[in-house]
């Protein structure tokens, strides 16, 4: 694996770039997390009564927040990549530079998790606002940078998707089966304690849960050893997926 | 002239096909050196490995004194590249793009902007220079690839087929910058389907089909050794063919027979020119040999798929 720190110069180009698109992107990732907190917190909420000891809308909030960060960073590696390499041929002159393809591919994913960071906090900004905050400033900042590592793990296994993808139509696959399912067997809307036993265990494969639990241990200062093995799991994961998904697309690229 | 290039058995495959098949070449250093051929000739593929990003399926290339592989950034560091298809950062202005360009050359901000305004004035951009790249022509495109690939200083400069697509005043400001940068000392490879460019730009280049060097040299000598000067063209049925070759065949030195017309070669043209005359053929053109008529009677007139 040839990384450098010039990972961080693609991060800036994408930086640089980002400044034209902040407010449409601002909103296009705020937009569908802030419906989750209206409709199921607000208004389904007001009929949960007592949630554990607190609202329901403060058990969604943590869920939905790390929800938006795996959307932002996912999207960005699986359409924003594809479009870098694809159309605008992007990649490859960041290649011809003493920029390597690892540097390349590595500084983009780093791109998507801050995007996605982006899109955490905003949630976290909305959301103070409707009463729901974490425990305290620390686990605040705590929790930005967690954000940053799940959005890397997210960002990373996008990569692979699109380091396989013909087009953009593959991506369906990916965000049909793979992203949308984790979005309601992972603990966001509701416990897990309720699914039947199989559904528990499939839960405890999806990142997605991990990183809920996280968020919501955060939020609520509560940590537990649990929290260790959800820790554990996302660094694994996110070593992985990182690791594969930047070699994948070196192959791409490097032909 | 030192040598700043040196390929030995380069080779390059992508699964059953072999894009580059074994070729050897030596590049001097200040010259402007070209490679030709038709399309999948294996030209980009030889480029692409000469500035390190593509992978080498086996045989060496040094470059500087450096062995060239994808991981090396040191050639890529020296090496300005005007690629063949436009990578510009469509979402960034002219300017923006030669800032955001040089930072991956670790250039300094003031300098990168001094170069930067230096360059855009070198390729009569100045008008453009807060305009996105979406606002530009194709051939204002190619020449902010030709400013950008400048960013570095670099002293070897990589051109693929930079003026495919571009209207005739473009190429010759391309062409014009290229000959400047190569009067300043950098050395020069070109890739080319167009013989004319090659004519015009290159000290020495090599002629490639289907991934192997069929022929080298200087265009002059080229002609000269395969052709000779001049060619007479005669568009008339193939079975002339006999009574013509007998009668013009002693004067030429060679020709060739390609779909409705009939090729002489010859050193010197003015004794066919007086059969013609007595012949009273209809139609018959006479001109200079050209690089051209090299690379068709090397690589066959018929056309290729």
């Amino acid at each position: 694996m040839n990384l450098s720190r010039r990972a961080f110069l693609v991060f800036y180009r994408n930086l640089v770039s980002y400044k034209r698109f902040v407010v449409s992107t601002f909103i296009a990732s705020l937009i569908q997390p802030l419906f989750y907190l209206i409709t199921f917190g607000i208004g389904m909420g007001a009929y949960m009564g007592a949630f554990g000891g607190k609202t329901y809308l403060s058990f969604l909030v943590p869920g939905v927040l790390i929800t938006s960060v795996m959307m932002s960073s996912t999207f960005e590696s699986l359409y924003g990549a594809f479009v870098k390499m694809i159309h605008e041929k992007l990649y490859d002159s960041l290649i011809a530079t003493p920029v390597s393809a690892e540097d390349a591919i590595a500084g983009d994913i780093l791109w998507g998790a801050f995007r996605g960071l982006i899109s955490g906090v905003l949630m976290m900004a909305v959301a103070f606002f409707m009463g729901v905050f974490p425990v305290s400033l620390p686990a605040g900042l705590l929790l930005c940078v967690l954000m940053v590592l799940i959005g890397i793990m997210f960002g990373s296994m996008a990569m692979i998707v699109t380091s396989y993808a013909p087009n953009f139509d593959f991506f369906n696959y990916y965000t049909e089966l793979v992203i949308t399912p984790m979005l309601f067997f992972s603990g966001v809307f509701f416990p897990l304690d309720h699914f039947p036993a199989w559904m528990k265990t499939l839960a405890q494969f999806l990142p997605l849960t991990h990183a809920v639990q996280v968020s919501r241990a955060v939020y609520a200062g509560v940590y537990t050893k649990n929290l260790v093995l959800n820790l554990a799991f996302i660094l694994a994961l996110t070593a992985i997926a990182f690791w594969f998904g930047v070699g994948r697309m070196k192959k791409r690229l490097i032909k | 002239m030192a040598t700043i290039i040196k390929a030995d058995g380069l080779t390059k495959k992508f699964g059953d096909l072999t894009a580059v098949d074994g070729i050897s070449f030596e590049i001097r250093e200040g010259e402007c050196f070209g490679f030709l051929g038709p399309n999948g000739a294996g030209k980009t593929s030889t480029v692409r490995m000469i500035h390190c990003v593509s992978p080498i399926t086996s045989g060496t290339i040094f470059v500087g004194g450096l062995p060239a592989n994808v991981d090396n950034r040191k050639i890529k560091a020296m090496t300005g590249v005007v690629p063949q298809e436009i990578t510009l950062d469509n979402d960034l202005t002219v300017f923006e793009n030669m800032m955001v360009f040089s930072k991956f050359f670790d250039i300094p901000r003031r300098e990168a902007r001094k170069r930067t305004d230096e360059l855009i004035a070198f390729v009569e951009l100045e008008a453009k220079r807060d305009n996105k790249i979406s606002e530009l022509s194709t051939g204002m495109k190619r020449r902010l690839l030709v400013a950008r690939a400048l960013l570095n200083k670099p002293s070897l400069i990589i051109a693929d087929e930079p003026t495919t697509g571009l209207d005739p005043q473009a190429r010759h400001l391309i062409w014009q910058r290229l000959r400047l940068l190569k009067s300043q000392g950098t050395t020069l490879i070109l890739t080319t389907q167009y013989m004319e460019e090659a004519q015009q730009l290159c000290d020495r280049l090599v002629i490639m089909n289907e991934g192997k060097i069929l022929i080298g040299g200087s265009p002059r000598q080229l002609i000269d050794d395969e052709i000779g000067r001049e060619v007479v063209e005669i568009r008339i049925d193939a079975k002339e063919d006999p009574h013509l070759i007998a009668e013009l065949g002693p004067f030429a030195r060679g020709h060739e027979r390609a779909g409705d017309t009939l090729f002489f070669y010859c050193r010197d043209g003015r004794e066919i020119q007086k059969k013609l005359v007595e012949l009273d053929l209809p139609n018959t053109v006479h001109r200079p040999a050209t690089l051209e008529d090299v690379f068709l009677k090397l690589t066959g007139r018929s056309l290729i798929e």
